[in-house]
């Protein structure tokens, strides 16, 4: 398969576009277990995790499918939910779909349809904000925040868009300083916390970056997975005395994390390189007895095995 | 909660304790209000007490609703949060949705689905 401006990054993409297919071209059209897809979105929503392909398919076998019926109240986040995804996978057709009911006019929009049943609604607004956002008029995005921030200074969704549009322009220095500002009146938001230290790591001010976990860590102390973001900073920092706390911390919140595993491995092998103790190496061996124990335990072939021993005997 | 399908044995079994327990309780209102106090307290002689029809029928009311309610209740979670934990992945815990942005390089994605749909690839 070659077309000009195929390159090899396309092909990947390609299988990853197949999930975008409406149904009408899939054979699936019978098997589609409403239930199910209704129960996925709500997870998705729950976790928030970024996953646009799935949510555009699901929503167009649901609102293509005219099973909006079925959803009930539930409808209106799952507008809120398709509008965002398709809007992330550049399908406007989709965020601007019909929106099928008896009683409304059938050339309604899901956005008018929301703006309808929501008359005035700051969520509204950033959702039209957004829409300009994904079509790239920034400085449109950008008015339809500040009108809301003008209405009601407080508005926490209002702020953060605006510190997206300056990630989007690439502005990051004023990006940190906008999100510094915003979190010295809210502190207790770990997802600010997270998205500046990420904004720090792309600078490389790993001290700064550190110290934005110790924040998140501060509200979600038995979350593993900040810890070990933690514990790579500080490794990443040379700090190898206090990154191995921190990995060992990981292991004992889960159990045979293996990310964890190589960290213990690694800072007990940096130590053991300038200041021997009995437990330090034996740290160091449990560790390496640990990974290969797992590795093991999920059916890894012994020439796998005997990499990564090798890498560990080097480190 | 999760859309399930109609749990029929469990909402009948609960469905038929609350039929028995206000049934139960109705029995008893009926009872006192048909025993004549009074007379009893002029005869020197103690109520008798619920009869044993009608306490049987609330304790059997109770297993109903004991059976109906475990049916009736959804899968039951680990106790200790490392085990759900350890379910999450990063993608799940660092997405931070209120700051996405637009400007990558998926956004033409629905666009070129539609080209090569038209191309037939």
């Amino acid at each position: 398969m070659f077309y000009p401006g195929c390159d090899d990054v396309s092909i990947t993409f390609l299988e990853v576009l197949s999930l975008l297919a409406p149904s009408e071209t899939r054979n699936s059209m019978s098997s589609f277990n409403f239930n199910a897809a209704v129960t996925t979105l709500q997870e998705l929503r729950a976790s928030g995790e970024r996953n646009p392909e799935l949510v555009v398919s699901l929503g167009n076998k649901i609102v293509r499918g005219k099973y909006t019926g079925g959803l009930g109240d539930e409808v209106w986040p799952v507008y809120e939910q398709i509008i965002i995804a398709a809007l992330d996978v550049g399908d406007f057709q989709l965020a601007d779909v019909r929106y099928n009911s008896a009683s409304s006019s059938p050339r309604l929009t899901c956005l008018t349809a929301l703006e309808k049943r929501f008359t005035r609604s700051t969520r509204v607004q950033r959702l039209l904000g957004m829409r300009y956002e994904a079509e790239g008029k920034l400085d449109q995005a950008a008015k339809i925040y500040e009108e809301i921030l003008d209405v009601d200074e407080t508005n926490v969704p209002a702020a953060k868009r605006q510190i997206a549009i300056l990630n989007t322009r690439g502005e990051t220095h004023e990006a940190i300083a906008a999100l510094t500002r915003y979190l010295d009146t809210s502190y207790n938001d770990p997802e600010s916390w997270l998205e500046l230290c990420s904004l720090y790591l792309s600078q490389r001010m790993y001290q700064q970056a550190a110290f934005c976990m110790e924040e998140v860590l501060l509200l979600q102390g038995s979350n593993h997975v900040w810890h070990l973001k933690y514990a790579e900073i500080l490794y990443t920092m040379a700090e190898h005395k206090l990154a191995l706390k921190e990995f060992c911390r990981v292991i004992e919140l889960c159990e045979d994390h293996v990310r964890g595993l190589y960290g213990v491995q690694l800072c007990t092998s940096q130590l053991l390189k300038t200041a021997p103790t009995v437990d330090l190496s034996d740290l160091n061996a449990l560790a390496t007895e640990r990974i290969l124990a797992v590795y093991s335990a999920r059916g890894a072939p012994d020439e796998l095995k005997r990499v990564v021993r090798r890498y560990l005997e080097s480190a | 909660m999760s859309p399930k399908d109609a749990n029929w044995p469990g909402r009948f079994f609960c469905v038929t304790g609350l039929l028995l327990l206000s049934h139960s309780a109705y029995s008893t209102y009926e009872r006192t209000t048909r025993t004549d106090l009074a007379y009893l307290k002029a005869v020197d002689r103690s109520e008798t007490g619920l009869p044993l029809d009608i306490i049987i029928e609330c304790l059997v009311s109770v297993l109903f609703f004991m059976v109906g309610v475990t049916l009736v209740a959804g899968d039951l979670k680990e106790i200790l949060m490392e085990t759900e934990m350890s379910k999450q992945t990063i993608d799940k815990l660092d997405a931070r949705p209120s700051f996405i942005t637009f400007n990558h390089r998926g956004r033409k994605g629905a666009r070129a689905l539609k080209t090569l749909t038209k191309r037939n690839l």
